[in-house]
């Protein structure tokens, strides 16, 4: 009686087992990628909202089977920005079996750079520092460098500035991050490129710099190009502000124009600076979601689908964390339609593919994202932003810098 | 007179002063530090750890290093450092920097790796002595100042000047050995090898300076100095004299750590590396040599746990009040005053609770 019992769960358990297979057979794969930032920490601020974006997308890649039965794992680690603990989770990454990586700040970025080589691993990080791509196969800037964007804002001063040589300081960031874009500019001048840079300062933390932008009207400083991140430029404005030194239109006589680059804008800016920020002129490659187009409402829809607030919703850095996102799904859907493997050296090759008739188009970016053997910045396309009425509003058409090609 | 059976703790009398100062008061001491080496030399023959957690592992024992360092200026000495992750920068730099002029695939930086870990020990230790020069007259918060001034200058000088690259991450390349390059999967493993040596190697050290006179000097100075003058002792030079010593263990922490990262970065020697270092003494234990070994464990430890915390923690809080982040050093900030509350002798005193019981075990006195 007992063997019978058995017997018969035996023939129950291999039913399910037969009935589970072919289910299981068709989950399809899962590809494993990983994203090592700040969220919390210093620069946070960029950090949250930025691996939202990420989250978001590969979330919604996976709601709408945008790879078919096969779905994106992105394992999301906190580094507190901190290179020793993004090595740590990277190190954990790659034995987890990552076919793609996201990385973060300038600093760890150069310092696993030799790791991505050995490994053989794409990478995108979300700083954008030219040093990062010198010297590497495998590390892809999202959009163009901090220095392609300084000289853009540089190009912009010398077409549009009335009377002689316009005079610049530069406002920069104590770090890498902030110094070598400078050089770059300087070597732009060396080229051809008609400014004059009067000074330039690395910001401390000071919670005033009305001394310094007095310093600066006496030599004559008509533009300040920062390249740095939102806070120190917050508090250069709310200075120029009380001091009445803000140019009300694009190079005013008497007064200052300021500029920045990509971590110097975005919301977070006129959080900070208030009515200070009013006539500040930023360049980044993302679109923002105070102009309406087709790419602020897919941000903003996917914000609401996933329950974001209003402020991660309208951050450029929820942007840029869907473009990589967008990225990796891209390059995971063309090795899929070849038919390959989705290993590391087909998510490569498919990076390297990606330009000309191949170029990727995203709805968060302002121009195509290209790559090549001899193209490692995707979108190379630049727009400027000048703040009116607490938002930022377009300023001209999207370009192109032309001095990063003529100094290489 | 010394006891019949070597073996036992108990009726073992000192009648001499070097047998009050052996390392092993009896054989049974020195079979277990045998077998504990045997253990620690063989695990990872047993137990497979993954890649990210053998690199833990080896960054608490770069910590031990360091903090036998500390330790001996702190809790030995009383001095008060907060630049000590300043110092183990000193020894980094000097291996990326050497790397930066030669080549960082020098023979010199890839064969000769033992010899510059040494020559950043002693620049660390060089370092170490000028610092220490306003002990000279310097004491408590001013001598804080002083350490504090050192760390401040040494990130300056790092984020400044193009010999370091202007703090820009600077690689030092794979090491060699017998077998030829140590790539890269069997790096963490070579290296844990390599560190396990020296922690041995300068715990021993460590407890063999304490044996001295410069030793004893130190503890003479920090119980009162006044008194140690009184007695012969050069409080002011055995002041200076500990912080060459930290400077030296923390040389040669940080070139492990350069070598370990393949590469040096500021960001590893800030002053919040040199408080950690500072709660990795407490908490271990002052003036303890065991306690150095605790005290990094512990606070990697608790730092893995708490980054898991604030985490999962910065998922579920308004990001706009970013409270996560301020996780982290409340817990540091808790387990030190904690720590210096109810246990101000640190873990080191569990363990020597721990080891009295069993010495004695199973007379209870």
């Amino acid at each position: 009686m007992k063997t019978k019992k058995i017997s018969i769960w035996l023939v129950v358990a291999a039913a399910a087992l037969m009935l589970a297979a072919p289910g299981s057979a068709m989950a399809g794969e899962v590809y494993k990628t990983a994203l090592s930032l700040a969220i919390t920490g210093p620069t946070s601020d960029a950090g949250n909202p930025y691996s939202k974006g990420v989250e978001d997308y590969f979330r919604y890649v996976n709601d709408m089977n945008l790879l078919g039965d096969d779905t994106v794992d992105c394992t999301i680690r906190d580094d507190k920005y901190e290179t020793a603990i993004t090595k740590r989770n990277f190190e954990e990454f790659l034995d987890m079996g990552i076919v793609f990586y996201l990385n973060y700040s300038t600093g760890s970025t150069l310092a696993l750079k030799r790791d991505f080589e050995e490994v053989e691993m794409p990478t995108l990080p979300a700083s954008y520092h030219a040093g990062n791509i010198e010297g590497s196969d495998y590390i892809f800037l999202p959009i163009a460098s901090y220095s392609a964007q300084n000289i853009g804002l540089a190009e912009y001063v010398v077409d549009h500035h009335e009377g002689g040589t316009p005079k610049v300081a530069m406002y920069v960031h104590p770090s890498a991050f902030g110094r070598e874009p400078v050089k770059d500019v300087e070597k732009a001048i060396e080229a051809g490129l008609d400014i004059e840079i009067v000074e330039t300062v690395e910001h401390g933390q000071d919670l005033d710099v009305t001394g310094m932008l007095q310093r600066w009207r006496s030599k004559g400083v008509q533009y300040v190009i920062s390249q740095t991140v939102q806070s120190p430029v917050a508090t250069m404005l709310k200075g120029a502000n009380i001091l009445g030194l803000v140019a009300q239109s694009f190079g005013e006589k008497g007064k200052i124009t300021f500029l920045g680059a990509h971590y110097t804008g975005g919301n977070d800016l006129v959080a900070l600076a208030g009515d200070a920020a009013e006539n500040f002129y930023w360049t980044t490659s993302f679109i923002t979601t105070s102009e309406s187009s087709a790419g602020a409402d897919a941000q903003l829809d996917l914000a609401e689908r996933y329950g974001r607030d209003e402020k991660t919703a309208n951050s450029h850095n929820y942007a840029a964390g869907i473009l990589v996102a967008e990225i990796t799904t891209e390059v995971i859907k063309r090795a899929k339609a070849k038919g390959k493997e989705i290993t590391r050296e087909n998510l490569y090759k498919e990076l390297l593919d990606m330009n000309g008739m191949n170029a990727f188009y995203s709805q968060t970016a302002v121009g195509p994202v290209t790559y090549s053997k001899d193209d490692q910045q995707g979108v190379d396309t630049l727009q400027l932003y000048v703040v009116q009425d607490g938002e930022f509003r377009a300023e001209g058409k999207p370009f192109i810098s032309e001095y990063p090609e003529k100094i290489k | 007179m010394m006891s019949a059976n070597r073996w036992m703790a108990t009726g073992n009398y000192f009648t001499t002063y070097r047998q009050e100062q052996r390392i092993f008061a009896t054989h049974t001491d020195r079979l277990i530090f045998a077998l504990f080496l045997v253990v620690l030399f063989s695990w990872p023959y047993f137990i497979e750890l993954s890649t990210k957690h053998m690199l833990v592992v080896d960054n608490i024992l770069i910590a031990v290093i360091a903090v036998y360092g500390l330790n001996l200026v702190t809790g030995f000495a009383g001095q008060i450092s907060v630049g000590h992750a300043a110092f183990m920068g000193v020894g980094a730099y000097t291996v990326a920097a050497v790397a930066g002029v030669i080549g960082d695939q020098h023979v010199l930086i890839t064969h000769a790796w033992p010899l510059m870990i040494l020559l950043s020990g002693f620049t660390g230790a060089a370092m170490g002595l000028i610092v220490g020069l306003p002990a000279l007259r310097l004491r408590h918060l001013y001598l804080l100042m002083a350490t504090l001034s050192f760390q401040l200058i040494f990130q300056w000088v790092i984020g400044s000047m193009e010999l370091f690259n202007q703090g820009q991450f600077m690689y030092v390349g794979r090491v060699h050995w017998f077998s030829g390059e140590v790539g890269r999967s069997q790096h963490y493993m070579f290296w844990y090898y390599a560190l396990l040596v020296t922690v041995v190697v300068s715990g021993l050290g460590v407890r063999n300076i304490l044996r001295t006179r410069y030793g004893r000097s130190l503890v003479a100075v920090r119980d009162n100095d006044r008194a140690a003058d009184a007695m012969g002792m050069h409080p002011g030079l055995t002041k200076v004299f500990a912080f060459g010593l930290a400077g030296f263990f923390a040389g040669i922490a940080g070139a492990l750590q350069a070598y370990l990262n393949r590469g040096a970065g500021f960001e590893t020697f800030t002053l919040h590396e040199s408080i950690q270092y500072l709660a990795m003494t407490i908490v271990g234990g002052l003036g303890q040599v065991t306690g150095c070994l605790f005290g990094p464990a512990a606070i990697r430890i608790l730092d893995l746990q708490v980054e898991s915390l604030a985490q999962w923690a910065g998922g579920i809080l308004p990001s706009s009040l970013d409270l996560a982040t301020g996780l982290r050093p409340l817990s540091f900030g808790l387990v030190i005053v904690l720590f210096l509350i109810f246990e101000p002798r640190g873990i080191a005193n569990w363990w020597r609770i721990i080891r009295s019981y069993v010495k004695l075990w199973p007379f209870r006195y």
